[in-house]
C-alpha cells in the first residue's frame, strides 16, 4: 500500500565562520583599453558561481553589460588573499570586495571624466560603458577610451576593495552580539509517499522557502538549494557510510548509494528577499544551508506517512519495513 | 598492439598495450580530456562515451575491444563558439555546477534524443540514471534535456521543409 506524508522543517545557518574570526577578502579591477574590465580574485569557484556573481555586482556598479569582463581567479601570483571558498562566505565576503572595488573604479571614472570635461559629478553621466555630460551626449569618452588615456598619464585605470566583517568573540558563557556575520534561513516542505510493502520512500515534491537577503543570480540560488536539497536527501534515505574499527567499509559508488536522477524530486521555490545584512545588495549565502533541513523534514514526512520515529539516519527500506512490522506486532 | 577506431568522425591508427584502457587511450593519446575518469569501475558515468551507439563507461573497456570501433565523445558535439543544441540547452537551463559529470550528462542526453526525440520527463530521469551527479540536484540537468528535445524537434522540422 501506498502511504502519503507530508513534513516540513526550518533551519537557521550563521555563515562566514563568525565568533571574531579574523578573516577578509580582497579584489582588484582593471578596465583595459581593449574592451574588457578584469577582476581579479582568489575566490575559487568550484561550481557554486561565484565568478557570475562577482560579474554581476561590478556590471551593476559600473553600469556595464557583463559580457565586457573576464576574471582572474586563484592564482597566487596575480590576485590577492580572497579567503576560503568554504563557511558559505564568498558571495558575502568576495561579493563585497568586488563592490567596493567596482565602486572605487565608479570613482576614478568620474575623477577621469571630470579632468576630462572640467566637469564634476552632478553634471557627468557615466552608463553602459560611456562618460558624457548630460547635457551633451553625443560628444561622450568610452571606457576603454578612458583607459587608454589614463595609460598615457603613465596610470592604470584600476581600483582595489577589500571588506573586512563585523564579529565578536563569544564571551566566557559563548555569547556576543553578533556570533556569525549573517544568518540565512530556510523552511521546506517535501512530499513523500511509501511504499509499505518494499518500504520505499517516493520522494514527491518539495518545496523550499529561503530567506537570502536578495538573490543575485536566481537561477544559481536554485541550483544550490536542488543540489544542497539532494545530498541531504541523500543522508535521510540513502548513504550509510559503514565504518568498523576507524575503517569505512563501503568506500565506493558500488556499496554507498548516492541519489540519481531517479530518486529526486520536484522543487518549487520561493526565493524571500529580506535585505537584512551587510552582504551586498543585500545577499547572504545560500551554499551550505541548503543542506540542512531535508532530512529533517523527510523524517517527519515519514512519521506523517506511517506515524513512526525514526531518529537514526539513513530511513532506508529496510528499517521502514521493520519499524512497521514492529508497530503491527504490538498494535 | 595496433588499432584502428573512429573518434568525433576521425579515424585513428594507435599503439596501445592490451591493458590500456579507451579512458586512458582517449584522455591520454588524443588528449580529450573532456572525458574524465570518477570511479574507475563503470559506476559513475563520468568517463561516459558513446561507443558504436551505445552509452558506454571507457573505464572498463579494454582498448583492443574498441578496435574498428566508432566513439563520440563530448568533444564531438560542439565547439565553444558553436555548442550542439543539447550543450546551448545545459547552459540555458543553469544545469552545470562544477561540471565534472556534465560530459557524460550531455552524452546520455544525446543518447537519449537519438532514441527517443520526445522522450517524458520520467524517460529523462531514467536516460541519466546511470550519471552520477553531487552538486545539481539532478533537476536543471532534467530541465535541459527537455529543453534540448523541444529546440532539436524545431531544428529537424526546419530541415524537413
Amino acid at each position: 500500500m501506498k502511504k502519503f506524508g507530508r513534513g516540513m522543517a526550518t533551519i537557521m545557518f550563521g555563515f562566514g565562520y563568525g565568533e571574531g574570526f579574523p578573516d577578509h577578502s580582497i579584489a582588484s579591477i582593471e578596465i583595459k583599453e581593449d574592451e574588457r574590465i578584469v577582476i581579479r580574485t582568489a575566490a575559487a569557484d568550484v561550481g557554486q558561481g561565484v565568478i557570475t556573481t562577482v560579474i554581476q555586482i561590478a556590471a551593476e556598479i559600473l553600469r556595464i553589460n557583463p559580457n565586457y569582463f573576464e576574471v582572474v581567479q586563484g592564482d597566487t601570483h596575480k590576485t590577492k588573499n580572497s579567503g576560503s571558498t568554504s563557511a558559505t562566505r564568498q558571495t558575502y565576503f568576495t561579493g563585497n570586495a568586488v563592490k567596493k572595488a567596482a565602486e572605487d573604479m565608479l570613482a576614478n571614472l568620474y575623477h577621469y571624466g571630470s579632468l576630462e570635461f572640467r566637469s564634476n559629478h552632478p553634471e557627468i553621466a557615466i552608463e553602459d560603458g560611456k562618460i558624457y555630460m548630460y547635457d551633451d551626449p553625443d560628444d561622450y569618452i568610452t571606457y576603454w577610451e578612458m583607459a587608454e588615456r589614463v595609460k598615457e598619464r603613465g596610470e592604470k585605470l584600476e581600483a582595489e576593495g577589500s571588506f573586512f566583517p563585523v564579529t565578536y568573540s563569544p564571551d566566557e558563557n559563548g555569547q556576543a552580539d553578533k556570533v556569525y556575520v549573517a544568518y540565512t534561513f530556510l523552511s521546506q516542505v517535501i512530499d513523500i509517499e511509501i511504499d509499505t510493502d518494499t518500504g520505499i520512500i517516493d520522494l514527491l515534491d518539495v518545496y523550499s522557502a529561503i530567506d537570502l537577503g536578495k538573490a543575485i543570480n536566481p537561477k544559481n540560488v536554485e541550483g544550490q538549494i536542488e543540489g544542497g536539497t539532494v545530498q541531504g536527501l541523500g543522508m535521510g534515505m540513502m548513504e550509510d557510510q559503514v565504518i568498523r574499527n576507524g575503517k569505512t567499509l563501503n568506500a565506493g559508488m558500488t556499496d554507498y548509494l548516492v541519489p540519481t536522477s531517479v530518486d529526486v524530486p520536484k522543487f518549487k521555490h520561493y526565493l524571500v528577499e529580506e535585505e537584512d545584512s551587510e552582504g551586498p545588495f543585500g545577499a547572504k549565502g545560500v551554499g551550505e544551508p541548503t543542506l540542512i533541513a531535508a532530512a529533517p523534514a523527510l523524517a517527519n514526512a515519514v512519521y506523517d506517512a506511517i506515524g513512526v520515529r525514526f531518529f537514526d539516519l539513513p530511513i532506508s527500506p529496510s528499517k521502514i519495513k521493520k519499524a512497521l512490522k514492529e508497530k503491527e506486532e504490538n498494535s | 598492439m595496433q588499432i584502428t577506431l573512429t573518434v568525433n568522425g576521425e579515424q585513428r591508427e594507435l599503439e596501445v598495450t592490451p591493458y590500456t584502457r579507451l579512458l586512458d587511450l582517449l584522455r591520454e593519446d588524443l588528449g580529450l580530456t573532456g572525458v574524465k575518469e570518477g570511479c574507475g569501475k563503470g559506476e559513475c558515468g563520468a568517463c561516459t562515451v558513446i561507443m558504436n551507439g551505445e552509452l558506454t563507461a571507457s573505464c572498463l573497456v579494454p582498448a583492443p575491444q574498441a578496435d574498428q570501433a566508432e566513439i563520440i565523445t563530448v568533444e564531438g558535439l560542439g565547439t565553444r563558439d558553436n555548442l550542439h543544441p543539447i550543450q546551448e540547452s545545459f547552459v540555458e537551463a543553469g544545469a552545470v555546477q562544477c561540471g565534472y559529470c556534465i560530459p557524460g550528462m550531455v552524452l546520455a542526453g544525446k543518447r537519449l534524443l537519438d532514441e527517443n526525440p520526445k522522450p517524458t520527463e520520467k524517460e529523462v530521469r531514467y536516460g541519466l540514471s546511470g550519471n552520477i551527479c553531487r552538486c545539481t540536484g539532478y533537476a536543471k540537468i532534467i530541465d535541459a534535456v527537455m529543453l534540448a528535445a523541444d529546440k532539436l524537434a524545431v531544428e529537424g522540422s526546419d530541415s524537413n521543409d
